[in-house]
């Protein structure tokens, strides 16, 4: 990789904003500053690498980063396979798809796969995310053209054999009491259904129904019109050149062609009127899961960069507000964090705890009290400085995993971002003002429109949280 | 003070025993050195980019702690965050995220471990974050409640609000004898409320000593400025006396013990299997560990193929092995498939233990858990942080930071004969513990919560 560094002196806002060594100290919740560790106010100016962009002729665009410190190279390849095309009675196709895919070719069964692949130590897997879904194999050097072959066999050669989407179902059965168990799961279960009520992101589990719904038939009919090439974003990363690269993939993937195929869109709906608060009980939880949450942005909004720097003031990583609060002055919780979920069919805004039964109220409203201080108040400059230079100064440590550079790309490709977005990341970054971030948690974060989970012990719970609004209490089941 | 940095120039020159050659992989080399006050120092170059990793382990985890004071090493570690002569409570990590970096500390039975990463210019705020604590922990009574309410909220994340949650714990009770291991890390909500200033206090100068700590520096340094720097910073540190070393030895076991727990919050049965082994770095618990990946070893394992695919008794099944520096684990961990029993799966996996015990596994499986190996090996190559990490440990808990570039080679070296051997001698009955989850949760039915507003 051919990294181009130059230390240059800090842009004029950020470093009049540091505070100088030995100033008087100062504090804000849950930390006290010193001021007395040595810092360096340079920013280490970095250029991200360039990947290499080849047209494939089954039509697929491949990226290439091509870094050889360590002997191993990973693929990722996007198809237009996603959940939100399955049938309203027939959730799961595409994450069954993905499955079965890898359970059965002409020449192999499903052991004779899975032997195969521990034989050249390979990892093929497959994924069905919304609106797309994603191929990845990762192998050493020297296995690498074996584990293409292999996945040139599963995607060309496929049999969904009746038996293994049988056993597939009985796994996801369990898998989906499982899921019942979990806050976490409950909690992102209930919000997509409330955020996206008119279309199929409102789901993120199949049920026992439509499982049993799905026949092998209707799984070879989303293989074939959704695992295909044309038009999608493919990317490489690791030890090769890309000129190997695009002569490889020719090579295994030459029989695979087919799409272009259209991509889901949906209608982007601005944020949900009316305060919502939901309650799932949980028998015997000695915590309260909280999640509260509002549409806000997709990944093509202009408001983006904005967001990012918001949320970094407001509740990304441990030198956020929400963390310094309610983890470090209040004590109520081990994590606590925030952040957007945009793409091109997501656009919300989050903020999720899990904090102890007792606690459930003060945390609730200290949270909220967070939401309105900084929709209200102006952030002050050097904690702006600071969350800028957190985000342009970290940009750094991103450039050491090659996969890690092709995603920042691949980012860039998929939603038509400027071909120099990453060159002028950090100039963006730094540009925005306090009246910025001002002005979109005013647009974003929720506060009399917020949609609040909790998943908790209802018997303790139930009533202090209509101090927050009217209720609507379920269960697991229902 | 003298100095007299050691080039380590490591050659990987263990002969193959059989077997197809793997190509080899280049040694990550690194300078040792130890501080006159016996702090360990490592420092490797790697210029690929302009970051560094800077890790100090020290030789305290929770075998350290005495009775009615579990979980103190790891709130200990907590303190570490709470500010030092030089450093505001909180500071350390708003500085470490606000200049551009990342960090974190975890605590285990053996040791406990402090990291960050940075960009390069940020070289002497690592230092001097790490070096001021060491030097100076400011323990106050504010602090260490304030800490003492987030290392609860974790055990409650952790352990008493999730599925499966208490199971872990009372397996390392049925394990050990020892009080070092049979506790959990976490420790008891009762022992973490007795814990106390002057045990804060006393903690700190037993074991957070430059004498019991490795320090690991790797990236886009300059290793003899870099030294330099560590003694400007670290070198004034007081050394204290050694603390004494645990005695981890376990008395032998000769029965099986299992226990069967009602979990409130779980809705399938799972069953854990541990046998007993002996520490990192022994020759069988290094067989064991090669055998785990092709017991366990994912979709191709036999565990896998035979309880998920061909029986279907369980929906998920692992198997590892657990090395400690102390007397470890081979684990077995299955998801029991409702309407299955977690007995038929006992009776299976015994069925698959009994065949290792009689046949060495196959050259073809030897092959797998092989380049398993390689691909293991290489890929923490590509972090400064992970080499960190390695390098400090291993200097910390085995004398031995260049157990990273040897650990594999003797891995490679290992036969079906050795983990047969290794098998018959640990996978016995009496030497292992089984604790059932039993689901006591129960589905709500539909009509039972009416709605409420």
């Amino acid at each position: 990789m051919n990294k181009t560094i130059v230390l240059s002196v800090a842009l004029a806002a950020w470093a009049a904003a540091q505070t100088p060594q030995g100033q008087q100290p100062s504090s804000f919740a849950g930390v006290v500053r010193l001021n007395k560790a040595p810092i360096s106010n340079e920013v280490l100016k970095v250029k991200l690498p360039r990947p290499v962009e080849q047209k494939l002729s089954n039509g697929m665009r491949l990226l290439v980063v091509e870094s050889h410190k360590v002997p191993t190279i990973s693929l990722q390849i996007a198809i237009p396979s996603g959940t939100l095309q399955d049938p309203e009675d027939m959730r799961g196709i595409a994450e069954a798809t993905a499955a079965l895919i890898r359970l059965g070719t002409k020449t192999r069964n499903a052991k004779d796969l899975a032997e195969a692949m521990a034989d050249v130590g390979a990892s093929i897997g497959f994924g069905a995310g919304q609106d797309s879904g994603s191929i990845f194999v990762s192998a050493l050097t020297e296995n690498f053209d074996a584990a293409l072959a292999l996945l040139a066999d599963m995607l060309l050669n496929p049999t969904f054999p009746q038996d293994e989407l049988d056993k597939w179902k009985t796994r996801q059965k369990s898998n989906l009491q499982q899921a019942k168990t979990n806050p976490g799961s409950l909690a992102y279960e209930r919000i997509f259904k409330v955020l996206y009520p008119s279309d199929a992101r409102q789901y993120t589990l199949p049920t026992v129904a439509s499982l049993d719904k799905i026949t092998r038939e209707k799984v070879i009919e989303h293989y074939k019109a959704y695992y295909v090439p044309s038009g999608e974003l493919a990317g490489i990363a690791g030890d090769i050149t890309p000129r190997d690269a695009a002569a490889k993939l020719e090579k295994a993937l030459a029989a695979w062609k087919g799409g272009p195929v259209k991509h889901p869109t949906l209608p982007m709906a601005g944020p949900l009127p009316e305060k919502k608060v939901m309650l799932i009980a949980r028998p015997n939880s000695v915590q309260t899961f909280l999640l509260v949450a509002n549409r806000a942005i997709d990944r093509m909004s202009p408001d983006y960069i904005e967001c990012q720097v918001m949320n970094r003031v407001l509740g990304s990583g441990p030198s956020s507000r929400l963390f310094r609060n309610i983890r470090e002055e209040k004590g109520y919780t081990y994590g606590i964090g925030s952040g957007f979920s945009a793409s091109k069919v997501l656009n919300f805004f989050m903020a999720n705890t899990s904090v102890r039964t007792e606690v459930t109220e003060p945390a609730l409203a200290e949270l909220l009290k967070e939401f309105q201080t900084i929709r209200d108040v102006p952030v002050p400059a050097m904690e702006l400085a600071d969350a800028k230079s957190a985000i342009v100064a970290g940009f750094v440590l991103g450039l050491e995993n090659p996969s890690g550079v092709l995603s920042r790309w691949l980012e860039q490709r998929e939603y038509g971002l400027p071909e120099d977005y990453w060159d002028q990341y950090a100039a963006k970054i730094q540009a925005v003002t306090a009246a910025d971030v001002q002005r979109v948690a005013k647009k974003y974060v929720p506060l009399d429109n917020a949609q609040i989970i909790a998943v908790g012990d209802a018997s303790k719970i139930a009533e202090l949280l209509k101090k927050f609004g009217p209720v609507e209490q379920t269960n697991p089941d229902n | 003070m003298s100095l007299k940095p050691l080039l380590a120039i490591l050659l990987a020159a263990a002969p193959l025993v059989f077997g197809q050659a793997q190509p080899k992989i280049a040694p990550v080399k690194f300078t040792d050195t130890t501080l006159d006050n016996g702090l360990r120092v490592i420092i490797s170059e790697d210029h690929d980019t302009p970051i560094y990793a800077i890790a100090v382990s020290y030789k305290v985890g929770s075998r350290d702690e005495r009775l009615g004071r579990t979980g103190f090493a790891h709130l200990f570690e907590h303190m570490m965050f709470k500010g030092s002569e030089n450093v505001g409570p909180g500071e350390h990590f708003y500085l470490v995220f606000t200049k551009g970096g990342s960090m974190n500390g975890t605590t285990n039975n053996d040791r406990t471990l402090y990291f960050e990463i940075m960009p390069k210019n940020q070289l002497d705020l690592g230092l001097f974050l790490e070096a001021d604590r060491m030097r100076s922990l400011n323990v106050t009574k504010e602090n260490l409640d304030n800490q003492r309410q987030a290392v609860k909220e974790e055990r409650r994340l952790g352990v008493d609000n999730q599925p499966y949650g208490q199971a872990y714990e009372k397996i390392d009770e049925l394990v050990y004898d020892n009080f070092a291991y049979k506790h959990s890390v976490i420790g008891s909500m009762s022992d973490l409320d007795a814990a106390a200033v002057d045990d804060v206090k006393q903690f700190f100068k037993t074991y957070y000593a430059p004498n019991n700590a490795v320090l690991a520096l790797v990236g886009d340094l300059d290793p003899k400025d870099t030294l330099a720097r560590v003694k400007k910073f670290f070198g004034a540190i007081a050394r204290q006396e050694p603390p004494k070393p645990v005695d981890l030895t376990e008395p032998e076991k000769t029965a099986e013990r299992r226990l069967t727990l009602d979990d409130k919050l779980a809705r399938l049965t799972r069953i854990s299997i541990e046998y007993r082994t002996p520490e990192t770095g022994n020759a069988d618990q290094r067989a064991l560990s090669v055998l785990a990946s092709t017991l366990g070893g994912g979709e191709s394992g036999r565990l896998y193929q035979k309880l998920v695919k061909e029986k279907e008794v369980v929906t998920s099944i692992s198997c590892y092995a657990q090395g400690r520096a102390g007397p470890s684990t081979f684990s077995i961990d299955a998801m029991v498939r409702p309407g299955k029993t977690a007995e038929e799966v006992d009776g299976l996996i015994s069925e698959e233990i009994a065949k290792v015990l009689a046949e060495p596994v196959t050259a073809k499986e030897l092959e797998r858990a092989r380049v398993g190996m390689r691909r293991s090996a290489v890929s923490p190559r590509g972090s400064v942080l992970q080499i960190a990490i390695s390098l400090a440990d291993d200097a910390a808990l085995y004398n031995d930071p260049n157990r990273f570039n040897t650990e594999y080679e003797k891995r490679l070296a290992v036969t079906p004969a050795d983990m047969q051997k290794a098998a018959k001698t640990y996978l016995r009955t009496a030497n292992r513990v089984v604790v059932i989850s039993k689901p006591a949760a129960q589905p709500a039915a539909p009509t039972s919560m009416p709605k409420q507003n």
